[in-house]
């Protein structure tokens, strides 16, 4: 009777206790995301479908799953997966053999690009952007005009309370609160770091040194006890959202789907702008003219002049995010699938981009139709 | 000889451990030798790694939730056994013991969403206010991410299972001590005391086993520590772990030379840290065992 008792009490709590499980783990399961989810659709279709399988950077991870899904509808006979690695994550994985495509925010740095030259193509599929988002009791709809130059002291802790001059100076209209900033960035190595850095030392070059620009820099607030790290671009967003007069930085598909406040920067020629298709086009307009010529070049330098680029509306903090392709791919079928998807982004998917994100001009569209038309004829066909 | 085998494959498997990390380690000891574990710098750019303050937040963050996780658990233990009616009793300690054995990551996802903000206004800012002279509350909270706040999550996750050790362990004392300690009319309280005196040993092991739960977590942890490069003066600030650190930083470890080896060599400061403490603490356990015979 004792032993049926305590079955009985383990089964049931066991029960209870994996349903709270999966709750919680379907609730974080959305926000937190990363780190190897992975999505493919069973195959409709008799006949052995082609399978290409694709990793790599979450920030353009959005728009890929979006653009996935409607090629598989167009492609019954291919199935794509598009692993949430990490940019390097999804590099190496391509390099070793695993994966067959890889998503990049940055490109491939230029000693790797030579050790494969000739065997491996890049093509900028989508130009996206980095926000500064903060949480400012009763000024969180205010748009706040921030400086490359305010930022990086912010960053450095030289800038500690929300009503200093040098940022009540550039919000002239805006009653600023005394009250210390809370600054958050990235915990993990990552490509919106990057970007986000490589700004505040091309903004700024003499406050942010090139030693401060990077994946996992070692920013000099972090010290002072009122900045944190988040895990991922949910964590940072989590992080600003919960602790008010804080500032960080996400991706802006992210601020705009949890309508996070969003501040105008000021961009090389002066103004202040807030991210928009517009300004983001018109920003890789005048960046697209220093890319390579082919898919097979070297695209180490690209975020160098799509960071702060000229162009009196482009908005300053907005980067190409790529694709790495090889060249030879070890089956017929699969090489025709890559292509079949390469040329399906140019056609189609540039022209039904989810909010967030823009697409490269025509000139850049063309280099993933020149490397599909690589692919096929590396593969005979 | 087939029992051999198994016994021979768990050897081999820790072995082979040992030589993977002390390969990818060895490098960095080379190269920066005991600044390593000494240095506070941690800056990948240029090339500098030191864990110093991922060393002692972890140090800080076990210890708090070891002493939190201890009395909790022993007094849970005295009154499910001592005081609570039996049927009550035994549902909660069969309960306990269940979530005790449970992944603790399911606890952690549920204090990274509720501790933070809860811990902040309703206990760290008056520790601060009132206690705030004693050294590790002295800096006053700005925000819920902080030592403090992984110090307690980790004290949930790993107090089921301390109890469901104890618990057990005090369960299977023979029934001749509760009959000679009834004899005599002990009160519930002064039968508990001499169980527990009897059980050190199993206390003990228990909260080794339940530190080095909490020196491993890794993903609920930096959740909530604030993953900043600090070093624990105070325990209001927010920090990082080894575990939290390592979990940060190795999907993109190939980004940076030498990143994934000093990842490598962070973890073998944990392994030989947990190696030294559960030495020691076998050591005690013997030693009360020859003691009280």
């Amino acid at each position: 009777m004792r032993d049926a008792l305590r079955i009985v009490v383990a089964v049931i709590t066991a029960l209870i206790i994996v349903g709270i499980a999966a709750a919680v783990a379907s609730v974080f399961g959305s926000g937190i995301g990363g780190g190897g989810n992975s999505r493919t659709l069973k195959p409709a279709t008799t006949s052995s479908p082609t399978y290409v399988k694709m990793g790599g950077a979450t920030f353009p991870a959005p728009q890929y799953l979006a653009w996935i899904k409607s090629f598989m509808r167009e492609h019954p006979s291919i199935r794509v997966s598009y692993e949430l690695l990490g940019s390097g994550a999804g590099v190496s994985r391509f390099f070793d053999g695993t994966l067959d495509v890889a998503g990049s925010d940055p490109p491939l740095p230029h000693d790797v690009w030579v050790k494969h030259e000739g065997k491996v193509m890049q093509v900028p599929t989508l130009v996206g952007a980095v926000v500064v988002t903060y949480n400012i009791p009763g000024l969180n709809h205010v748009t706040l005009n921030l400086s490359g130059k305010v930022l990086a002291l912010i960053y450095k802790g030289v800038i500690k309370y929300w009503d200093d001059p040098r940022i009540q100076e550039l919000n002239p209209a805006v009653k600023l609160p005394h009250h210390e900033i809370f600054v958050v960035f990235r915990a993990d190595a990552s490509g919106t770091q990057l970007i986000f850095t490589t700004f505040l030392h091309k903004a700024a070059p003499s406050t942010w040194p090139s030693t401060l620009v990077g994946k996992a820099p070692a920013f000099p607030v972090a010290g002072s006890g009122r900045a944190a790290g988040g895990k991922g671009n949910p964590g940072v967003a989590n992080l600003v959202m919960s602790n008010p007069y804080s500032i960080g930085f996400v991706e802006w598909s992210y601020a705009l789907e949890n309508n996070m406040s969003i501040a105008a920067i000021e961009n090389a020629a002066g103004n202040f702008v807030k991210p928009s298709t517009e300004s983001l086009i018109s920003a890789a307009r005048s960046a697209a003219k220093h890319l390579p010529r082919t898919p097979l070049g070297d695209f180490s330098k690209d975020e160098e002049y799509i960071i702060y680029p000229g162009g009196k509306d482009a908005y300053p903090l907005v980067a190409w995010t790529h694709l790495v392709i090889r060249v030879n791919y070890e089956s017929q079928a699969k090489a025709r699938a890559v292509a079949a998807l390469l040329k399906w982004i140019a056609e189609k998917g540039e022209l039904n981009i989810i909010p967030g994100y823009a697409p490269v001009p025509e000139n850049v569209r063309q280099l993933m139709v020149e490397a599909a038309n690589n692919i096929l004829h590396a593969a005979g066909s | 000889m087939t029992l051999l085998a198994p016994s021979a494959l768990v050897i081999a498997f820790y072995v082979l451990l040992v030589r993977l990390l002390a390969g990818y380690s060895i490098p960095v000891f080379r190269r920066y030798g005991a600044s390593f574990v000494l240095s506070s710098v941690w800056n990948p750019g240029s090339a500098s790694y030191g864990i110093l303050p991922a060393l002692m937040g972890t140090a800080v963050t076990s210890v708090l939730a070891a002493a939190i996780a201890l009395p909790v658990s022993l007094s849970m233990v005295v009154f499910l056994n001592e005081y609570c009616p039996s049927i009550v009793a035994r549902v909660v300690a069969s309960v306990t013991t269940v979530m005790g054995g449970l992944p603790s990551i399911v606890y952690g996802l549920w204090g990274a969403l509720v501790l933070p903000e809860l811990l902040r206004s309703y206990v760290m800012v008056p520790l601060h206010k009132y206690l705030g002279f004693l050294p590790p509350f002295s800096c006053a909270p700005v925000s819920g991410w902080t030592f403090f706040t992984a110090g307690v999550l980790l004290a949930i996750m790993i107090t089921p299972y301390m109890f469901s050790l104890v618990h057990e362990a005090y369960a299977s004392v023979p029934r001749k001590y509760r009959e000679a300690l009834l004899a005599i009319s002990a009160r519930p309280y002064v039968i508990a005391r001499e169980f527990i005196k009897m059980l050190w040993p199993a206390v003990i092991g228990a909260l080794l086993l339940g530190l080095g739960r909490a020196a491993g977590e890794t993903i609920a942890v930096s959740l909530v520590v604030g993953n900043v490069n600090a070093v624990p003066y105070c325990l209001f600030l927010p920090g990082q772990t080894i575990s939290s650190l390592i979990a940060n930083n190795f999907p993109e470890a190939s980004s940076y030379p030498l990143m994934l080896n000093a990842l490598y060599a962070a973890a073998s400061v944990l392994l030989v840290v947990g190696m030294v403490l559960n030495i020691a603490g076998l050591a005690l356990m013997s030693r009360w065992r020859s003691i009280t015979g």
